[in-house]
């Protein structure tokens, strides 16, 4: 039978594939409404539910917060009504049509007012009530809280002051609250932004999102791992070579129009947190957990989270001399993407700062902050014992690319490998997050013709020419699972902790060494050269993507 | 096939937006339905071209390629001028059916563009289209000699694990032959990322190479190749080069070693090396005739014949047959198909001959010698 990832058979077993849990009525309750990821994602994700047919039945949206210009001009719901509009026409992947934006737009209300302001939120307490009331909704509440991580204490302080929380165990009308990454800078601000969470919301009713888990390649890892007999008895360390991880950006910190005009910064929030806070502490890790996890018992979300959770606390420590070796970070220089000239990062991050109106920090006047990051790890146990695990990940590479590719081992140096100068190119799964999900296999084929030569072939699948149209976008899946109360796609807590507590090691280091300057690259290329010297010298290569 | 490419619709696209572009065109040109996409698609072809002429003589190579060995082909035009503001990015997608197959697949081509400092730009753009997974191919089909051509190629080049060239109508032989070897020795070292380096003029001579193999073999001709003395190799305008690499491979297996050269002008343009080989004294001259074909014409190995003065004679026919004939022994020639061979093919085959050849390395070696024997 197949998975129906957005409902399917409610009464089929626990373990069964289709176990898949029904989104549930409720509000959505987007805290930073007017921001940029509630105008490029959220909304315009909500839209494309809503186009599938598959929200609740009683469903609304309510915005929360104040747009950066100020207050609101003419009707707040209005506000939110034509921010939503413009976010579906430039971001989603289903085009605007006047039916469903009709009825996506009845069900959009705002609430104006600021996030430490108790009256702002007895009036949103107010709106839910009343909206709840229209839509037939029992007071089940999803709570977004796309904020800046320094405002999410706040808010989820505010939100159990003025009553809006119910108990956990309080099936008719749920209360859940979805947390944005970065938790934390490290692991003592981690841990104390999951207390004050941890304060207001009990656990399982916390949901941590990494829009990665979101994509459908790296949900399909799991289907690929367990549901294809090929490949499970080679997922070792006897087979497997090593495993490289990349996700690789073409964006920098800032963005320009065509003339050149900066038109969007992220300095204020990347400068001083860099790629191993950003990518390589979530994205990269947890991923790395799925390719790398024990079959779990069940697809149940706990156990699917211990399976995950058993792969950090296998990931070797790294010591001083092990970071020297084994990790490289680097910063763009100026260089070209896609044929365009773009400047380096630090002259960016003034720039930002002066289009922000902001005095620059002394520290990042000459910034050290990595914007690329590359590792090698071991995870010690059984199943990978003496397995590399090359992680790489940065800004302004020369396309946006992420994938996981499981190098195989190499046949014997006999029959077709028995020439060392020219060798065989190995076997590689890889798997395509980003962009084109799919997946594609390199095998050694024999060219047509009377001599014996052989030639790489790729066995392609896509998911766009195989299925038609375009994937959910991660937000959808991942939004929609919150609804149904399936957290197998989110971290839990201890998972966060035990991220932090592989990659403390390394910011330590780094903050111990307060270089001048790290290695360089231009933008355009595959990261700093310095990058060769933890793969180069066990006789392998970054892949070329 | 038709030689000529047909007419095919371009677009001028941003290079960001060139993947989209390529997608949709496909899908226009496969027709409405449902059905995946195929692309036909063995390898990264990046074609290097310092003119637009020279960009139009091969595109037309491009589109025969398809048929023996689709590939993304980034066909990059490096001029010089002034600098334009961006690298352009022109698309064209062309079908290629198996034949008697409704069936086709999509062969997908993108033309970049840049003058002037713009030209150093190019690679970042090359950098952001190559397929990952996908052998990587560098054909040079710029005139100049690849180890005389800069950083350019270098960053062209960087993942490519093959480079391809056509050393044909180089301007200035010697210098690019003293060259080539040293740099071969470096594109292919040892222990580096795995390259090959491949001069189509060496794939050309095959059929020279293998009938001469047959005209000294021992058992044929015993003891022609112990008492060759003089090899004389005559070519038509634009071949020095693939006769210079037939005389180095020759003198190579005759165990000869150079000894000294010079450059003889007269009304026949003529290089002429002295050797030290096993019966003493050789002589290897390589004459230009004034008209013809860009290939050897014909080739004169001096040596004895069942104990007597003779010589072994191969030589171009009717054009589609290469004949050897022996001198002072009665016998009709034999004779060799010499397939006709488009620059399309003679790549095609070579991107799928992906192995380091180590008898043109140690050939470019003697050539190197011979060059520098001429220079100095």
């Amino acid at each position: 039978m197949a998975t129906d990832l957005y409902g399917g058979k409610s009464d089929a077993p626990v373990s069964s594939p289709a176990r898949a849990l029904v989104p549930q009525p409720c509000q959505l309750v987007i805290f930073g409404a007017p921001g940029d990821l509630a105008w490029r994602k959220l909304l315009p994700a909500v839209y494309n539910l809503n186009v599938d047919g598959v929200l609740p039945s009683h469903f609304a949206v309510t915005g929360f917060g104040l747009p950066a210009e100020g207050g609101v001009q003419g009707e707040p719901d209005d506000y939110l009504r034509n921010r939503a509009h413009n976010g579906i026409e430039r971001f989603s992947r289903r085009s605007l049509e006047d039916g469903h934006w009709a009825d996506y737009s009845r069900a959009l209300f705002f609430v104006p007012g600021s996030f430490n302001d108790a009256r702002a939120y007895a009036q949103l307490k107010f709106r839910l009530q009343a909206v709840d009331q229209q839509f037939g909704i029992p007071g089940s509440r999803v709570y977004y809280l796309a904020v800046p991580p320094q405002l999410v204490g706040m808010c989820v302080s505010r939100l159990k002051e003025a009553g809006l929380i119910n108990d956990p165990g309080e099936q008719h009308a749920f209360t859940r609250v979805i947390v944005e990454k970065p938790i934390g800078r490290d692991l003592a601000s981690a841990r104390e932004v999951i207390q004050t969470v941890g304060a207001a919301f009990d656990e399982s009713q916390t949901y941590r999102i990494d829009h990665y888990l979101g994509k459908e390649t790296v949900q399909n890892l799991l289907v690929l791992r367990f549901a294809n007999s090929i490949f499970e008895p080679l997922w070792n360390t006897k087979h497997i070579d090593h495993v490289q991880i990349t996700v690789a950006e073409e964006e920098g910190l800032a963005q320009y129009d065509d003339a050149g005009a900066m038109i969007a910064t992220r300095a204020g929030y990347y400068e001083g947190v860099g790629g191993l806070r950003d990518m390589v502490q979530n994205h990269l890790l947890q991923v790395l957990c799925l390719v790398a996890m024990e079959p779990p018992w069940s697809l149940g979300a706990e156990v699917v989270r211990d399976a995950k959770v058993g792969v950090l606390n296998c990931l070797r420590a790294l010591t001083s001399a092990d970071i020297e070796r084994n990790v490289v970070r680097g910063q763009y220089i100026e260089g070209d993407v896609r044929g365009k000239r773009v400047p380096g990062y630090r002259k960016e991050v003034r720039e930002s700062f002066a289009v922000m109106n902001k005095s620059l920090p002394p520290e990042s006047v000459n910034s050290t902050t990595e914007t690329f990051v590359a590792l090698k790890v071991f995870i010690d146990n059984w199943r990978w014992a003496g397995v590399p695990f090359y992680l790489r990940t940065g800004k302004r590479l020369p396309k946006r690319a992420s994938e996981v590719a499981i190098q195989f081992k190499d046949v014997p140096q006999v029959l077709f490998n028995d020439h060392p100068e020219v060798p065989l190119e190995p076997t590689v799964l890889a798997l395509r997050i980003q962009p084109e999900e799919g997946m594609a296999m390199r095998l050694a084929c024999k060219l047509p013709g009377p001599k014996v030569r052989i030639y790489p072939v790729q066995m392609e699948f896509n998911y766009t020419a195989s299925f038609g149209g375009e994937p959910p976008e991660a937000y959808e899946r991942l939004m929609l699972d919150v609804m149904a109360g399936d957290a197998t796609l989110f971290m839990r807590r201890d998972a966060v902790e035990a991220a932090w507590q592989f990659v403390m090691p390394i910011l330590e280091h780094w903050e111990r060494a307060r270089v001048r300057d790290i290695p360089e690259y231009q933008c355009g290329t595959w990261g700093p050269v310095e990058a060769d010297r933890i793969i180069q010298p066990d006789g392998r290569q970054w892949r070329t993507l | 096939m038709s030689t000529k490419a047909p007419p095919d619709t371009r677009f001028v696209c941003p290079l960001g937006d060139v993947e989209r572009e390529l997608t949709r065109q496909m899908r226009a040109l496969q027709g409405a339905g449902s059905e995946p996409l195929q692309r036909a698609r063995m390898s990264n072809l990046v074609i290097f071209c310092s003119s637009l002429e020279q960009s139009i003589f091969v595109n037309e190579q491009v589109y025969q390629l398809s048929a023996s060995h689709p590939a993304r082909a980034l066909l990059v035009v490096g001029e010089p001028g002034p600098a334009e503001r961006d690298v352009s990015a022109r698309i064209t997608v062309r079908p290629v059916a198996e034949s008697g197959s409704k069936q086709f697949a999509c062969v997908e081509q993108v033309t970049l563009h840049a003058s002037g400092a713009a030209v150093d730009r190019l690679p970042f753009a090359v950098r952001g289209l190559l397929i990952g997974d996908l052998p990587i191919n560098l054909w040079w089909a710029a005139p100049q000699p690849p180890p005389l051509a800069g950083p350019l190629l270098y960053e062209l080049g960087e993942y490519a694990q093959q480079i391809l060239f056509d050393s044909i109508g180089w301007p200035d032989p010697a210098r690019g032959m003293a060259a080539t070897a040293s740099w071969l020795e470096q594109i292919e070292r040892p222990g580096g990322r795995w390259r090959v380096a491949s001069d189509l003029n060496w794939r050309r001579l095959k059929y020279w190479r293998r009938l001469m193999m047959q005209a000294l073999d021992p058992t044929s001709t015993p003891g022609a190749a112990e008492s060759a003395t003089e090899m004389l190799i005559e070519h038509g305008p634009h071949a020095v080069i693939q006769a210079w690499e037939l005389a180095s491979w020759l003198s190579r297996r005759l165990g000869w070693t150079v000894q000294g050269g010079k450059i003889v002008s007269g009304q026949e343009m003529e290089m002429s090396w002295r050797f030290k080989g096993p019966p003493g004294e050789a002589r290897v001259r390589v004459r230009r005739l004034e008209q013809g074909p860009p290939e050897i014409r014909r080739v004169r190995i001096a040596c004895k014949l069942m104990d007597r003065p003779g010589a072994i004679v191969l030589a171009v026919g009717d054009g589609q047959r290469l004949s050897m004939s022996l001198e002072g022994v009665e016998g009709a020639p034999r004779t060799l198909a010499l397939p006709p061979h488009s620059a399309a093919d003679l790549i095609g085959k070579q991107l799928s001959d992906r192995e380091r050849d180590p008898v043109f390395r140690e050939s470019m070696a003697v050539a190197q010698v011979m060059a520098r024997s001429l220079l100095h």
